[in-house]
């Protein structure tokens, strides 16, 4: 038969920690609503369910410690004690936690974590008995074993063979006592195997030896010997001959059958003691009626449906990025063909061509879609481990909050979702344990003592959003106003001139608020600025909108995907540029002398708003004409709005995102290139950087205005040497 | 030869990957789909039309034991069970058998070392599964004796001693025929089920319930009493011994033979040995040749030898090896195979009687609907 290959065996065990961690977090699911509504007999099936899955999943991969911690789990829950005790949501909220760390060093091959402590739960709660709850009589057949099994562990009285207890029988009919000694071996003994071999020598002329454990041969190392022993002789006599010393520590000699013929007629029928737990019959036919039950409700998992393929998600952008391919092939093609027409204007086949480009096109851009379509998963793949982390910051900090979802269904590129996993739990923890006030401050403000925070998401044109927001106290922008000032992350005048949503970003920046500070200032900052970061790196950006007193809003906007965009081309100075056409509010066209200049910044009037601007190439020199023409492209991010100040204008185009190593490209102003249908290569303008860029920048007076942003020495040289010079 | 088409219900990924992986290894299986629930098995089955079918009887939805009663009811296939190595798992796994499925096997472990038997286990089955002509044992009535046992003898010595070996369809078999036997049947019975570790006790409780005579989980120094059949434990040896104050069962952890422990070839000698003419050896249907040859030992030593007959038989290997050997002194069908104990434990009778008149080939399958 075919050996089970360790490549096979590395993707079983690959399989496994996936499917474990649906699990795990079905689990928590279900241990949360089992919390509201305990002792819900389905619930506890349901959780049965997971965990037996996760059981035999286990073993199937040999993770013997982790199989074993979840058959305990199962074998309690369907005992009545257990499935209907107060605190067993708890005890499957440990076990979650306890089969994470241990999945967690499976995976890394590291040091497993004890599951004593959660067994001690198990036990604690299978223990217990409650009073009568709905749960079902099925669940009866399970009860005996397990506390027969704790019963042999915990090494009760031995238990006698048929054969022996006929033979206690005959003794005692025969005129002789039958004595149980229970000796302890001394911790002494240098070989405790030895020992019973010498009891059994001592006790050979005195009494009758008709059974012993543990049992002749056995190489079982024990601390203790059971012998069972006919005899006329008394229980003091025999407990003497036991006392060898250092060997035998502790004797206890008990008379368990008197020489007169006592009670006990049944020895034999010890199979009955076996039924008195289990009412014969009826057990089945309730675990049938308990399966009934069970069959019309979909209880665990939410119901991945059938036919589902997992595939590796290298695979998928694989075949993204020969779809890419194939886009650039088009523009090439589509490029020959108007050269083509141009020099062959008469020719009849250009209207078949053209039809065919069409046709191509169109089955092209169906393609892409659906390649995208794959990669994208609903938010609530990342939502779902958010209930149980509000629940346990909440009671953490002693809050009480509602955790409500919506737009669970929102689809998002994976590798997004993978990337802002981290900024959204820092958000929704934070919101816990910042955003809300405690039960008595909310009762005094007049709000109910419960809070609540909002997570949701929807699609906005070609973005995702997910807003975070709880009804808490809100950020005080004064407070933080002043905190950065106090820091120096920003002049005192300069403060002052700041708009209030630009006071709120001052949060993001590094170094704005640490822990220690939290309690001061209204509560943020810690590791905001990470969570921007996070977001600027996916060409995504994060806003703030609060009511001091009433709620804060955390808006993460993300692009539908990262790895094609529509684009707006421009140039400056020559050289070809993208920005992602959804990020372009408006295009603009200004004369040099419309540019105005204001400390140092430039902008643009621009009906009735002043634009601040960026000029991404060179200054005007002197001998720049003020009538000269320019372009100003009005992006929008977030709330804020900038100018760019472009050459020209070069169309639109869809573009496949190639990213861009640091050896190339040594600026973050730059996300990443694209090559064009004629094999120019396009570089992509990283927006937020941009922004951040022109926010950061204090110019001094001799600095004059900021300009060339997108060309400084390094940006030059690269551009240059670099990318420029590819070709398909 | 066609490839046998298998479809893989489980509610795990894990398991509806691995499940096919295992059975892939063999050129002669096919494994058409997989569904993780009973409502998507019964859709898969009737558009891919699969030979046998793995079932995991706990899914969330419809779960295991329901569909297995609609197979049953509606297709008539031959369903495996991939049970989980628990309590309730032991005792689903047995209602599951009663109400018709093929035979089972235990959730694998550890693949990556065990795979070889592994894969044998589940491939052997599915493919006796598979030739197998349906369903052959009627479901039995799950219908409980409530009356009160009396408790056993222990004088009364038992006429005969009586050691069945049975594999693949014996959990049926041995509850259609313990459950027409008498409380005061007066031979004792011992029986090797191939079974895993950890079902045997559940299975041992069940027939204890549905029968008249006392049936338990061997244990070491169980006397073997008249009217009570002792099922040997699943991953132990059984054996018989002669002591001064009565027989006993012995079990013992001795290497596997034939590929099995519990094995019906140690039984089987070890009753020849100890009890010679007056033991009588019966090797039921299953897949193999465990206990032929021991069978051969038991009738050497001058006792009775039993095989079931072909028709009765889920599979017919293990009694076709002793039969083909000349080792079964009698071929009787399933339907009067308790009657034929009964005759052969008569104390006051030496050997054939009316009670079996319904042997050799005449037996058109017990139970077979």
């Amino acid at each position: 038969m075919t050996q089970f290959s360790d490549e096979r065996g590395a993707e079983m065990r690959e399989l496994f920690f996936e499917t474990a961690q649906e699990l795990l977090q079905s689990l928590n699911e279900e241990a949360l609503k089992l919390e509201k509504r305990p002792a819900d007999a389905e619930l506890v099936r349901s959780i049965r369910r997971i965990v037996h899955t996760l059981k035999g999943d286990a073993a199937a991969c040999g993770f013997r410690e982790l199989s074993n911690a979840a058959h305990e789990l199962e074998d309690a829950l369907a005992l009545e004690a257990a499935s209907s005790h107060g605190s067993l949501a708890e005890v499957a909220f440990a076990a979650a936690d306890t089969f994470g760390s241990m999945l967690a060093a499976y995976r890394r091959k590291g040091k497993l974590p004890s599951a004593a402590p959660l067994g001690k739960m198990i036990r604690e709660i299978s223990r217990e008995p409650k009073t009568k709850t709905g749960t079902k009589a099925g669940m009866k057949t399970g009860s005996t074993k397990v506390s027969k099994k704790a019963a042999a562990v915990a090494a009760g009285p031995v238990a006698w063979t048929e054969y022996e207890k006929l033979a206690i029988q005959n003794a005692s009919s025969g005129g002789k006592n039958v004595y149980q000694v229970t000796a302890s071996i001394d911790r002494q003994c240098v070989m405790p195997i030895a020992a019973r071999q010498l009891v059994l020598n001592a006790l050979k002329t005195s009494a009758e030896i008709l059974g012993a454990r543990p049992e002749a041969g056995s190489a079982e190392s024990t601390k203790r010997l059971d012998l069972l022993l006919a005899s006329e002789k008394s229980a003091e006599q025999l407990a003497a001959k036991c006392r060898i010393p250092s060997v035998i520590s502790e004797v206890s000699v008990e008379l368990i059958r008197a020489a007169a013929p006592k009670t006990r007629k049944t020895v034999v029928a010890e199979p009955a003691e076996d039924k008195a737990t289990v009412q014969p019959g009826h057990a089945n036919a309730a675990e049938s009626g308990e399966e009934h039950g069970g069959a019309t409700k979909a209880a665990h998992a939410p119901a991945l449906a059938e036919n589902i393929l997992r595939v590796d998600a290298e695979r998928i952008d694989n075949v993204l990025n020969l779809v890419g391919e194939l886009i650039i092939g088009r523009s090439m093609l589509q490029q020959a063909f108007t050269e083509f027409a141009r020099h062959v204007p008469k020719e009849a086949l250009r209207g078949r061509f053209t039809d065919a480009m069409a046709f191509q096109s169109r089955v092209l851009s169906d393609l892409q879609r659906s390649v995208m379509k794959i990669r994208m998963v609903p938010v609530e793949q990342l939502f779902r481990r958010f209930p149980r982390m509000v629940r346990d910051v909440a009671k953490q900090c002693g809050k009480d909050v509602d955790l409500v979802m919506s737009g669970q269904d929102t689809d998002l590129d994976k590798s997004l979702l993978d990337v802002i996993a981290e900024p959204l739990t820092h958000l929704v923890r934070n919101a816990v344990s910042h955003g809300i006030e405690s039960a008595e401050e909310r009762v005094r403000a007049g709000k109910p003592a419960r809070g609540t925070i909002r997570l949701t998401s929807y699609h906005h044109g070609n973005q995702v959003i997910v807003e975070i927001s709880d009804d808490g106290r809100g950020i005080d922008a004064q407070v933080v106003k002043s905190k950065a000032v106090e820091k120096g992350l920003i002049a005192a005048e300069e403060a002052e001139r700041l708009s209030e949503s630009d006071i709120l970003a001052l949060v993001f920046t590094p170094g704005f608020s640490t822990a220690e500070e939290i309690t001061e200032v209204s509560g943020r900052g810690v590791g905001l600025d990470v969570v921007q970061t996070v977001l600027h790196r996916l060409k995504g950006s994060v806003d703030i909108e609060t009511r001091v007193g009433h709620s804060t809003t955390f808006r993460l906007k993300l692009p539908l995907t990262l790895a094609i965009i529509k684009a707006l081309l421009f140039r400056v100075e020559q050289r070809l540029y993208a920005v992602p056409l959804n990020a372009v509010a408006e295009i603009a066209r200004a004369r040099e002398s419309d540019v105005h200049q204001v400390h140092n910044y430039e902008v643009l009037q621009l009906r009735d708003r002043v634009l601040p601007l960026v000029r991404l190439g060179r200054a005007p020199g002197a001998g720049t004409a003020a009538s000269a023409k320019i372009f100003v492209l009005v992006i929008s991010m977030g709330d804020r709005k900038l100018g760019l100040i472009v050459g020209s204008l070069d169309g639109e185009e869809e573009l496949v995102i190639k990213a861009l190593d640091d050896q190339t490209v040594a600026t973050d102003l730059v996300s990443g290139a694209s090559i064009l249908g004629d094999g120019r290569v396009v570089l992509i303008v990283n927006l937020p950087a941009i922004v951040e860029r022109h926010s950061k920048h204090r110019p001094q007076q001799a600095e004059g205005v900021v300009s060339g942003i997108l060309l400084s020495h390094a940006d030059r040289k690269n551009l240059t040497e670099g990318p420029a010079e590819v070709r398909p | 030869m066609s490839l046998v088409r298998v479809l893989v219900v489980d509610d795990s990924a894990l398991m509806r990957k691995l499940i096919p992986q295992i059975l892939q290894t063999d050129s002669s299986i096919e494994v058409v789909g997989t569904a993780m629930d009973g409502n998507f098995g019964l859709k898969k089955i009737a558009e891919l039309k699969p030979q046998v079918v793995t079932l995991d009887l706990e899914m969330p939805g419809m779960g295991g034991i329901d569909m297995l009663k609609e197979i049953m009811r509606r297709h008539r296939l031959p369903v495996i069970v991939v049970s989980s190595h628990s309590t309730q798992g032991a005792s689903v796994t047995l209602q599951a058998l009663s109400l018709g499925a093929f035979d089972f096997v235990a959730k694998p472990t550890d693949v990556s070392a065990r795979m070889p038997q592994i894969a044998e286990e589940l491939i052997g089955k599915i493919k006796a599964a598979a030739q197998s002509r349906g369903v052959r044992v009627r479901p039995i009535g799950e219908a409980p004796r409530t009356s009160q046992k009396a408790s056993l003898d222990t004088k009364r010595t038992p006429t005969k001693v009586i050691a069945i070996g049975v594999s693949t369809g014996g959990p049926q078999a041995l509850q259609y025929v313990f459950s027409q036997l008498p409380v005061d049947f007066p031979g004792t019975i011992l029986v090797v089920q191939h079974m895993p570790e950890g079902f045997t006790e559940m299975f041992a409780r069940r027939l204890d319930e549905i029968c008249a005579i006392r049936v338990k989980e061997a244990q070491s120094g169980d006397v073997l009493l008249a009217g009570r059949a002792l099922i040997c434990p699943g991953s132990r040896h059984l054996k018989v011994k002669r002591l001064p104050l009565g027989d006993v069962a012995v079990l013992s952890d001795e290497p596997r033979v034939n590929g099995h422990r519990p094995s019906a070839d140690v039984l089987f000698k070890s009753l020849a040995e100890e009890f010679g003419p007056k033991g009588v050896g019966v090797l039921m249907t299953g897949m193999g040749e465990d206990g032929a040859l021991g069978l051969g030992v038991v009738k050497g030593a001058g006792g009775m030898t039993i095989a079931q007959n072909e028709e009765s038989c889920v599979v017919y290997g293990m009694p076709k090896a002793a039969i083909d050997r000349g080792f079964a002194l009698r071929v009787v069908g399933l339907d009067v195979l308790a009657n034929t104990l009964l005759a052969q434990c008569a104390p006051d009778r030496r050997s054939t009687s009316a009670g079996e008149s319904g042997e050799s080939s005449k037996g058109a399958g017990a139970g077979r609907d």
